[in-house]
Formats: structure tokens, C-alpha cells, sequence
């Protein structure tokens, strides 16, 4: 027996899935998360999932390392190099202030303060030419005080390192004399895109994350090496949702930076594929979180640019959408108003019916009265609810506006799913999309449970619960495939470029990836490559990626696939104005075999039981059923409670529920009673 | 009969009211074919009740909060019965709406079952609107040189697009597709909120919508009259200058005193200078709004902006005003005087409450433009305003290098994309030490920024508050006004602030240096290693440490205490 295992490690515990090659089955578990030492963790759900000895050809993990690293400011000390009068440029950002109405509002505070900054004279003008000499004994200073303030990593940005890199160069060079040691990043290895400021971001948050994320990774190769000598067949999640071998994280620890948070986006991508559905709105619910991404066409919808803790990261990222309301979300009044968030309870104390000192009453005990809670929906907390004090609380609030505790509950979830479903309208309004065209698919512990409300809320007629819907961000890397993002500033009007300079561009990236893959032990039979281009009308600031095909480039056709791009995300077009060419881009996709999908096989029903629900403020008699029992043909209608191990999915009148293939619940409207 | 809506249903609706009105901006931004709209989002947007009081609204540019419910009761006024579902208004004039001409705001009647519930308006700038010059023009003295000038005008018709006035509207900008392709934006949002709120009509039907907008309305009153409630009584004045009116040298005043009485607080303007010759005269629909800004910045600042916010505040703006524009006073640079304006509200405010309090901000949009038609490029303008330093606060330092009051989410251009599109380079973009007025809390700090022009071609400038600069509260110094400098190549150097376009050579030096914000308190109660932080990071120099704060700093920079004026008590 071969296997294939996927970790997702939370703040308490580790989701752990493990899929047996032969077979294709997977199963999943947990184990309780060691924030001290995570590599324990993955060490003991690789113990928990499989014998000892049994072989584990693939595993995948999704860390959080370098996101608490910056969360809470433990990253390297760094030292900042930066151009004669553009020292200030970090701290400066971007003028534009984060709460238009507030004149209290501060700046995020920089990884590097000014005093850990130092400019050197030399400057690269607008065309790669050298306007000024560098001068490096301007570096003496800093030389001098990383002797005192201890520097582990210097990071390095000049002007225009994208378009000539020969001043960084030479810059790290010297400083690798006069600095034995200490780890240097440059900007245009790092991040080679044009815009100082966020470029500057980027090349500081590698420098200040770099040691944290390769320490945990060389504990992790050494604690595993019995298993996996050398780190071979260990894989990290990447921020784009790809994932990448240990050792090539190792060079590029940026880019586990949304590790961890990235795992249900890629669970939706390979849901859409499975269940045969192009476009899902993706919400991941916890106890105190609600996530929401987008599928479109197969796809989860990325940016080539991410805001963390207020700062620029000029890096491929899925797009995951934090929304404030959760479980814990606090119930309030203000002025005679009833108020829903945007404060929340968190998990500590959490809601009242948590009973670790939680006072305010929340969503959770509101759903808790309604009899839509059971403490399976909290796995991580291993809690026994208090639905007495849940329901003193709703009768207290109650009474102030004249309500009993089940119609203040009704109330409290019914102003909470207004809320997210207004959230999910503006993200998918801004991206000129139409909710009613999407499935709606629910995970996290709580998401299932809340599903169809927010469904109808938003006219969507169908949800689909996956398999393992609390632990489907481990689910989803078991079947992804290695993904290098590239780039290339080039800037010029795309009628006055050569299509020979730009397929030589292109073809240089591709070497560059297929150099990496091939590093990491794919063959060249498995290596294929996506081109794309960030495109502009004249007079426009902001650009818009665009796939280019692959083959002999058409210049006039990309030029047409950008219109349409454009018309498709605008509403409008420009097919007669000039278009400017910013960025040439180039995945580099490594495919990882991957075993069929397994039959899925009805389990032992249990015993029929019932319990009462309320739905629309009337108790209802449900069923309550475990999942494990439904067959393929089954049918269930609602009113109905399906169980399982980490969460319970709520199907109300008017709701029926049948398998897809691969053993996803598919929800649909309008077809029962 | 009259219908009622449970909290429940009043919390949906309010929350509701805020969504839709984002839903409506995304829409705008998602179509506008102008950059200054989606990406610079000068844009605002609100969904309103059947008599034309604002319920939820969006902004991009925070100057517009509480603008737009003045052009749907002029259309209100106008129409009255005369509209049917489909139909669009829109208008610009700068006496009935308040800013400048290029603001053009679309109105749209929202109906369910036959019957008038609401309306959808969306404001956006258009980028030329047949004025002299073609964008913003500079020495404007009346309305008539600043462009098309429209009252409540009908555009469409029951949905469809009266011809002859958008004939009349290409006719009359220089950019006639891109200023059809933004009407089309303003209506595509107008009817996002048509279909949300028919949606939601749908559901809870229109008595309980209007029963629960009336709830919302009360609540925000009442949120707003507990807050005011809770501030001492009393009368606060202040006054400062504007440097001039745009076309002359004269200091031009600025006077507001603040009245709070019980639940209530009054805003006058006596005491403010008549209208001006220049463009910087501004409506008092807009001169209104601007007050709610600074209002809203002190008053429940992390609430949602309802129908009902805004009614415990009245304001009385002479009829002689340079803030109350008539015809034919010249209004395209209408916010030159509102940065100050709120300043000193925002002053007033800070006596009556304390804890809040915050001093003056650079305070304005520091405009620097350069521009020029080339072969390669074709037409190119450079155009940005600049950051500067904010005021400190009661409890902290003020931020530097932050955009101004009135704008919000402009991001500086990078000088990589900015020499790469432009014949300019920038040779310097720095924290303005030393900018940053004294005091127990520093003031932020203003920016240099510099460039070299590296081909023949024009510039402008437009920077104020030199003659009023941020002042500090309670023993915290001022901040330094802006200053400029140009120097051409053959070493004539030039000062100017406000600057029409002129024509330069290449090599001419621009150097401009926007201004600090006012510090809070007694700098001598400023801690050493806070002074030593400062000097450290470049915001304090060694020598106005010592003349400002009494900290003798050594040559390693280390603290002198034998040297320094001991700490006082804050």
C-alpha cells in the first residue's frame, strides 16, 4: 500500500486527510496542532493516518509559519538599502489613507524602520541607463552598524533593478565582503515587477520571513528524514495554490506566505472539476470565521498583488475574502437598534453557550436555540454547549424589543445571513459576475449548517457540501500540481513591439521554470506552461492579466483577447484605443500523477431518530440522518439534519438532498414537499 | 395605513440600505471608461427614500458625503409628478449642487407596483466638460468660462435614451465616448439599485420598507443627539486665511464659530470673506457637506452614514459668502477653501471634546501637473496631488505623508511608473523634516518631492494653506506651510504656489515641499527617547530638537540630559 497525505494545520488542530494510491480512497482525521514545534504535528498525523512503515509517496502541507512569523512581528531583524533620496519610500507607502472618514488613522507600521535604513548614491534611470554612479562606500555606515544592531538579513531595492540589475549586483557583492553571513535579498530576484514601494514591500517581508520559514523547513526535512530522506516527496502549499518540493520553498519562503489560508480556494478548484460545476461561490465557515472565494471557469480567481497587515506583496495569490461575521459574532443593541457584529466573541471567550466566560450573547447561540447547533459542529473545541444560557440570553435581549428567545434567534440569524449574502453580492457585483449563475459550496464546521439560508438569500438554487467538509482545505491539496509564477516588466505599446522580443521573453521565463521543475524531480513529459500579459488602455493606470496562448504569438489576436478580457470584466471596451504592455507572465505547471477517484460505498445507517428544529419561527419534527448512511439514489427532502463527524449540514422545507459522484452532498430548492 | 417593521426587519433594511449603495458604486467603477473614476474613484452614489432623504450611501472622495440628496430634491422640484420608471436626470450646475461642473449627478426614480419608492443617484467627474481649457482651467473669474452648465435635465426617457441630449452632451466636451461611456456607468448603477431594492421589495413589501426607513431614520438621530447631548455647552470660534483667490494675491478669510446647545450643534460662517473673483468659490450644498465631513470625523466616526445622520447639525452660511457661490462666481477649484474650512471645525470640535482632539493637517490637494504632446507619447499629462503631514491628537502622533482630508484613497504615482511614462524624473521623494509642528504629540511630517523635466514642456501647480498653515492645540507648535521652488537651467530660480500652466525647458528643476501637520501639547513634555526617535528617523533635526523640545542630542545620537530642559508634565 502507497499513500498520499495532506495536512492542514489550523490554531488548534491539524485537519488530516490520506488518500490510499490504489484505491484512490481517502479518509480524513485530526490531530491536535503544536503552535511551539508545527512539524510535530504533521509528524504525529502521519503516524495517526498510516502504519508505520506503510510508504507515503506524496505529502502536502499547508503552513502557517511565515503568516504568524509576520502576524505577530517575530521575523528577522532587517536591514534596508535604498537609493540617496528615496530612503523614506517604505515608510512613506502609498499617501492614500485606509478609512476615508477617520483622521485618526495610522499607517501600518514598516518591517523595517527608518533607522534600519541606508541609501547609497547611484541611480538607474527610466531605460536602464545609469544616470548616476553607485557609490559604495556610501555602504560603510551600514557596514559599521550591523556590527552593533546585529542585521540577520539585509534587503536591498534600487530604481529600476527590473529593467538593470547591475547596481544591486554589485551592491551584494560588496556586502557579502564586508557582511559574511548575513543573508542579502535583492528586489529584482525577488520580485522583478516595476512600483518601489510595493517592490520594496515584497524584497523586506522575503528578508524578514526567510529565516523563521527555512528553519521550520529544515526542522521539518530533519524530523521526516527517516521517512522522506533528503525532503524528497515533501510538499508546501503556495500562495497561488499550487505547491511547490520543501527544498524549493526553502528558496522562495515568500511564497508560503497564505499557505495555510489558501487550502479551501484549491478545495474549490478541484470540487469544480469533480462535481462538473465551472462557477462556485466557496464559503468556509468556522466558529468565529467566514471566508468566501470564487471558482470562475474551473478556476479560483487570483491577484498578482496581496495586502498583508496593510503592506504590498507583489506575488500570485488566490483571492480568499475575510468577511467579519461568524458564529461569534455579537448580538447588541444601540440608540433602540438591533445590531449583529462587526465585533466578535473569537473562540476565547467565545459565545455564551462555550461556557469559557463568554458573555455577549452571539450567532452561535442564536443557532444553538434554534436547535441548528449541536456541539458536533465545533470538533475543534471538543465542547459540551450550554443551550440553557444560550437561551437566557435571547430571552434577555428579547425583552428589550418585545420578542421571545426563538423569534430573537430567528431574528439574530436571519440579520447575520443578510449580511454575509450582501458580502458575497458585492464581491461577485465587483467582478461583473451574477450569483444566480454559481453552486454555492459550504465547508468549515459551521458552513454546512448555514448553507441553504444563504443560498436563498442569493437566489442560488443549489449547494454542494464536499466530502470532508472540515477538512476540505486538506482534501483540496491532495490534488493540486506544482505551479511557478514568473515575470517580466516590459512596458511599450503593444502595436510598437516586436513579437519576436516578446516570444524570446517568454521562452526565456519558460527555461527559467522548466529549470526549476526539473529540479524538483518533474520530468519534461509532465511540464506545460500558461503565458499571460497585464495589458492597459492608454491613459490607464491599473492593468488587466490576460492569458496569451501558447504556440506562435498573434499579436493582433492577444490584442483581441484583452478587449474581450475587458469586456467581460467591465461591461465595456476600447477596441480602437491604444493598448500598453506592463508585465509578461509565465506559470510553469508541473503535473503530479494522481490516483482515480474511488467508488464511494454506503456505510452502516443508524438507528432513524428525530429532534425538533425551528425553521421560519415554527418548530419542525426532522430526521436527523447520519451521512455515512446515504447511498447513491437516495433522495432526502427536507425538513432533514444530516450528521457527520465534523459537521452538521441543515436541509430546510423545500430543500432536497441527493450524492454526486465522489460522494459530495448536492442540495437543490424548489423540488421538495 | 400606516405599516410597522420589527427590529429585526429595520436592522436587514439598514444594513441593506449601506450594501446596495456599494453594490451601486462597485457598478460604477466596474463600467466608467474614465481612469479618475474607477481607479482615482471620484465618484459617490446613494439610495434614497421617495422624498429625497439619503438612506445608504457610497463614497469614493469623502468631500461628497451628504452632497447628492440636494440634487434629487432640485429634481424632485422640478419634476414632481412628471416621471416614470426608467427615467434618468442628471445635472452639474454648481450653485444648485454645489461643486464644480464636472461633477455630473444622475437621478433615477425607483418604482414598485406604479408606485414612486425611492431614488438611486449616482455623482462621478467628468473628465472634460467644454471649459476653456481643456480638463481643470486655471484663471477662471465666471461659470460661463468653466463649461456645460446643466439644471435637472431629463436623459432618458421610460428607459430609453433621449437623443438629442446626449447629442447635446457630445457636442459639448472634448472627450464625447468617454463621456457617454461614464453616463452609461452613472445609469448602470442608478439601476443596480433599482434591482436590489425591488428584490428587497419584493420580500418585505413597501409599507414595511417604509416603516423600517423611518425606524432608520430615528435611530441615526438619536445616535447623533445622545453624542451631542453628552458635550459641554458653549461657543467656539476660529478663523484663518487663505492665501488668495486663485487669480489674486489677497489673503481671502475663512471664520466659523460652533455653537453646541443641548442636542444641538450650530455651524456659522460669519465673519467669511464674499464672494472672490477666482474659482475657489464653492456651493453651499457642497459648503454643507464638507461640514458633515468634519462633523462625521469626530461624531460616532465608526458608524455607517444613514438616513437621519447629520440632522442634530445646522448650518448658516451668510448670503455674501465665498462658501454660498452665486451666479456668475467662478467655482472649478470650489475645494481650495475646504480644507481650512474643516480645520477649523474640526478645532471647535476639539475644544468640546477634548479626547478627540486634533490639530490642523497640511490641508490641501497640493496639485503639481505636467504635461506636454509629443510624437511618441501623443497627448500626456502628469497630474497628482500631494501627501503632507496630519495634525497630532490628543493621544498621538499625527501621520506624515498622507493624503489630504477631502481625498482618501489617492495612491501617490511611483516614480518607476512615472519615468517610465513621462519625460520626468524624480530626483527626490523624501519626508520634509523638520515640516512637523512641535509638541507633547508631533505633528506629521509634509514630503519633498522633485523633478527634473528632461524634455520641453509645460507645468502647473495649484498648493495652499501657506498663509494659515496647520496650527498646533493646546501648547503643540504649527506645522511649516508648503513651499516651491524652480530653478531653470540657466539658474533663474522662481517661488510660486499656485501657478497656470507655463512652458519650460529641459533641465528646469521643480522642487515642492508640502506642509507639516500642527503638534498637540507642550513639546517639553515630549519624552527624550521619543525626540531621539524623531532625530533618529529623520522627522526632527539635531538643532530644532534643541530649539523646539529642549533635547540636546550627541554626535552618536544619545540624549544629553545634563544638556536638555528637564520633562514637564504633560
Amino acid at each position: 500500500m502507497n499513500y498520499r497525505i495532506a495536512a492542514d494545520i489550523g490554531g488548534t488542530f491539524t485537519d488530516i486527510v490520506c488518500q490510499d494510491v490504489a484505491t484512490g480512497a481517502c479518509a480524513a482525521g485530526k490531530v491536535l496542532s503544536t503552535p511551539e514545534n508545527p512539524a510535530l504535528a504533521v509528524l504525529r498525523g502521519i503516524q495517526s493516518a498510516v502504519a508505520k512503515d506503510a510508504p507515503v509517496e506524496f505529502f502536502v502541507h499547508g503552513t502557517t509559519v511565515g503568516l504568524n512569523a509576520l502576524l505577530t512581528r517575530t521575523g528577522a531583524k532587517v536591514a534596508l538599502v535604498a537609493n540617496r533620496n528615496f530612503r523614506d519610500i517604505y515608510t512613506i507607502q502609498g499617501n492614500n489613507r485606509g478609512e476615508i472618514f477617520s483622521i485618526r488613522w495610522n499607517k501600518p507600521d514598516p518591517l523595517v524602520p527608518l533607522e534600519d535604513t541606508f541609501t547609497v548614491r547611484g541611480r538607474i534611470a527610466g531605460a536602464g541607463e545609469v544616470a548616476e554612479e553607485l557609490r559604495l562606500e556610501d555602504l560603510d555606515r551600514l557596514a559599521d552598524e550591523a556590527r552593533k544592531r546585529k542585521y540577520e538579513a539585509v534587503a536591498v531595492c534600487l530604481l529600476f533593478s527590473f529593467k538593470n540589475p547591475r547596481h544591486e549586483l554589485a551592491v551584494e557583492r560588496h556586502l557579502k565582503a564586508i557582511l559574511p553571513g548575513v543573508e542579502i535579498a535583492l528586489s529584482h530576484r525577488v520580485s522583478p515587477e516595476w512600483r518601489e514601494f510595493e517592490r520594496t514591500s515584497t524584497t523586506v517581508m522575503d528578508s524578514y520571513l526567510a529565516p523563521v520559514v527555512r528553519g521550520y523547513l529544515d526542522l521539518l526535512v530533519g524530523e521526516l528524514k527517516e521517512r522522506f530522506p533528503r525532503g524528497r516527496g515533501l510538499y508546501v502549499m503556495k500562495s497561488n495554490g499550487g505547491v511547490m518540493s520543501a527544498e524549493a520553498a526553502s528558496r522562495a519562503p515568500l511564497q508560503t506566505l497564505f499557505s495555510g489560508p489558501v487550502g479551501g480556494a484549491i478545495g474549490g478548484r478541484a470540487l469544480s472539476a469533480d462535481a462538473g460545476r465551472p462557477n462556485l461561490i466557496c464559503i468556509d465557515m468556522g466558529g468565529t470565521s467566514f471566508d468566501a472565494s470564487l471558482v470562475v471557469d474551473g478556476s479560483p480567481t487570483s491577484s498578482n498583488e496581496a495586502i498583508v497587515e496593510g503592506l504590498p506583496v507583489q506575488m500570485s495569490v488566490v483571492d480568499i475574502n475575510v468577511i467579519g461575521a461568524g458564529g461569534g459574532s455579537i448580538v447588541w443593541e444601540e440608540s433602540g437598534a438591533l445590531r449583529v457584529g462587526p465585533r466578535s466573541a473569537g473562540s476565547v471567550p467565545g459565545p455564551i453557550c462555550y461556557g469559557r466566560g463568554g458573555t455577549e450573547p452571539t450567532v452561535s447561540d442564536a443557532n444553538l436555540v434554534l436547535g441548528r447547533l449541536d456541539s458536533s459542529n465545533f470538533p475543534e473545541s471538543e465542547l459540551t454547549l450550554d443551550a440553557d444560557a444560550a437561551r437566557s440570553a435571547m430571552e434577555t435581549l428579547g425583552s428589550g424589543f418585545g420578542m421571545d428567545a426563538q423569534a430573537m434567534a430567528q431574528g439574530v440569524v436571519d440579520i447575520i445571513n443578510a449580511k454575509m449574502a450582501d458580502a458575497i453580492r458585492t464581491i461577485t457585483v465587483r467582478r461583473g459576475i451574477d450569483p444566480r449563475d454559481f453552486s454555492l459550496v459550504a465547508f468549515g464546521g459551521a458552513g454546512p449548517a448555514q448553507a441553504a439560508a444563504l443560498a436563498a438569500e442569493l437566489e442560488i438554487r443549489e449547494v454542494i457540501v464536499p466530502v470532508h467538509p472540515g477538512a476540505f482545505s486538506a482534501w483540496g491539496m491532495l490534488q493540486t500540481d506544482i505551479r511557478h509564477d514568473l515575470k517580466e516588466t516590459l512596458f511599450g505599446f503593444w502595436d510598437a513591439l516586436e513579437s519576436s522580443e516578446i516570444e524570446a521573453r517568454f521562452v526565456r521565463l519558460e527555461d527559467e521554470g522548466r529549470d526549476q521543475l526539473a529540479g524538483e524531480g518533474v520530468a519534461e513529459s509532465a511540464i506545460a506552461f500558461e503565458r499571460a500579459a497585464d495589458f492597459r488602455y492608454l491613459g490607464q493606470e491599473y492593468v488587466l492579466t490576460v492569458p496569451v496562448p501558447g504556440g506562435s504569438l498573434d499579436m493582433a489576436a492577444i490584442r483581441r483577447g484583452f478587449d474581450d478580457a475587458y469586456m467581460r470584466q467591465y461591461g465595456h471596451n476600447s477596441p480602437d484605443a491604444r493598448v500598453e504592455l506592463a508585465n509578461l507572465r509565465v506559470t510553469a505547471v508541473g503535473q503530479l500523477p494522481r490516483p482515480a477517484r474511488a467508488e464511494m460505498a454506503a456505510g452502516e445507517a443508524a438507528a432513524p431518530r428525530s429532534r425538533e428544529v425551528y425553521f421560519d419561527g415554527a418548530p419542525r419534527e426532522t430526521a436527523i440522518l447520519d451521512r455515512a448512511g446515504l447511498a447513491a439514489n437516495d433522495v432526502v427532502a427536507g425538513p432533514a439534519v444530516i450528521e457527520e463527524a465534523t459537521a452538521t449540514t441543515l436541509v430546510p422545507p423545500g430543500w432536497i438532498v441527493r450524492l454526486m459522484d465522489g460522494g459530495h452532498l448536492l442540495m437543490t430548492f424548489g423540488e421538495g414537499e | 395605513m400606516t405599516s410597522e417593521a420589527d427590529p429585526v426587519t429595520t436592522e436587514v433594511v439598514r444594513n441593506f440600505v449601506t450594501a446596495c449603495a456599494e453594490d451601486m458604486n462597485a457598478a460604477l467603477w466596474r463600467s466608467a471608461y474614465s481612469a479618475v473614476i474607477y481607479e482615482g474613484r471620484d465618484s459617490a452614489v446613494a439610495l434614497l427614500d421617495s422624498d429625497g432623504n439619503m438612506l445608504g450611501q457610497s463614497t469614493g472622495v469623502p468631500l461628497f458625503v451628504g452632497a447628492i440628496d440636494a440634487c434629487v430634491h432640485h429634481v424632485l422640484d422640478y419634476y414632481g409628478e412628471d416621471m416614470s420608471p426608467g427615467d434618468v436626470f442628471i445635472m452639474n450646475d454648481s450653485y444648485m449642487q454645489g461643486t464644480h461642473l464636472h461633477d455630473i449627478t444622475a437621478v433615477g426614480p425607483v418604482f414598485h407596483d406604479g408606485e414612486l419608492v425611492g431614488f438611486g443617484a449616482a455623482r462621478a467627474h467628468w473628465g472634460d466638460i467644454g471649459a476653456i481649457d481643456p480638463g481643470s482651467t486655471m484663471g477662471s473669474t465666471s461659470i460661463y468660462h468653466e463649461g456645460l452648465r446643466l439644471g435637472p435635465t431629463r436623459i432618458v426617457k421610460a428607459g430609453e435614451p433621449i437623443r438629442e441630449w446626449h447629442d447635446h452632451l457630445r457636442l459639448n466636451t472634448r472627450l464625447p465616448e468617454v463621456s457617454i461611456g461614464d453616463l452609461n456607468a452613472q445609469i448602470a448603477s442608478i439601476r443596480t439599485g433599482q434591482r436590489r431594492l425591488s428584490q428587497l421589495l419584493a420580500k418585505i413589501g413597501v409599507g414595511t420598507y417604509r416603516a423600517a426607513c423611518r425606524n432608520i431614520f430615528e435611530q441615526a438621530r438619536r445616535m447623533d443627539r445622545e453624542a451631542i447631548a453628552k458635550l459641554a455647552d458653549g461657543t467656539y470660534r476660529r478663523e484663518g486665511y487663505l492665501d488668495d483667490d486663485g487669480i489674486g494675491s489677497e489673503p481671502v478669510k475663512v471664520a466659523l464659530t460652533l455653537t453646541i446647545e443641548g442636542e444641538r450643534m450650530i455651524v456659522d460662517l460669519e465673519g467669511t470673506s464674499g464672494p472672490v473673483a477666482g474659482s475657489v468659490n464653492c456651493g453651499a450644498v457642497q459648503t454643507k457637506s464638507l461640514l458633515r465631513l468634519a462633523y462625521k470625523t469626530m461624531i460616532n466616526p465608526e458608524r455607517a452614514i444613514t438616513g437621519g445622520s447629520f440632522e442634530t447639525m445646522t448650518v448658516r452660511i451668510p448670503d455674501e459668502c465665498m462658501f454660498n457661490a452665486k451666479e456668475p462666481a467662478a467655482c472649478e477649484w470650489y475645494f481650495t477653501g475646504l480644507g481650512l474650512l474643516a480645520d477649523l471645525m474640526i478645532s471647535c470640535m476639539s475644544e468640546a471634546i477634548p479626547e478627540r482632539a486634533t490639530a490642523a493637517h497640511y490641508g490641501d490637494s497640493m496639485v503639481a501637473a505636467f504635461f506636454s504632446v509629443d510624437p511618441g507619447r501623443g497627448q500626456w499629462m502628469a497630474i497628482e496631488p500631494t501627501a503632507g503631514g496630519w495634525g497630532a491628537r490628543a493621544d498621538g502622533d499625527g501621520e506624515s505623508a498622507l493624503i489630504n482630508l477631502v481625498n482618501g484613497a489617492f495612491r501617490n504615482i511611483s516614480a518607476e511608473v512615472y519615468e517610465t511614462k513621462f519625460p520626468v524624473r524624480i530626483e527626490e521623494f523624501s519626508l520634509r523634516r523638520d515640516s512637523c509642528g512641535a509638541g507633547r504629540w508631533r505633528g506629521g511630517c509634509g514630503v519633498v518631492r522633485k523633478y527634473k523635466l528632461l524634455e520641453d514642456c509645460s507645468g502647473a501647480l495649484w498648493f495652499e494653506r501657506s498663509r494659515t498653515p496647520a496650527w498646533g492645540l493646546r501648547g503643540g507648535g504649527p506645522g511649516k506651510g508648503p513651499q516651491n521652488r524652480i530653478t531653470l537651467p540657466d539658474g533663474a530660480v522662481d517661488r510660486p504656489l499656485k501657478m497656470r500652466a507655463r512652458w519650460f525647458p529641459e533641465g528646469t528643476l521643480v522642487e515642492t515641499e508640502t506642509g507639516g501637520g500642527g503638534g498637540y501639547g507642550n513639546p517639553m513634555a515630549r519624552p527624550f527617547p521619543e525626540v531621539q526617535t524623531d532625530v533618529r528617523r529623520g522627522f526632527v533635526s539635531i538643532e530644532e530638537a534643541r530649539a523646539k523640545y529642549g533635547v540636546a542630542l550627541r554626535d552618536d545620537l544619545t540624549v544629553d540630559e545634563a544638556e536638555s530642559a528637564p520633562r514637564a508634565a504633560s
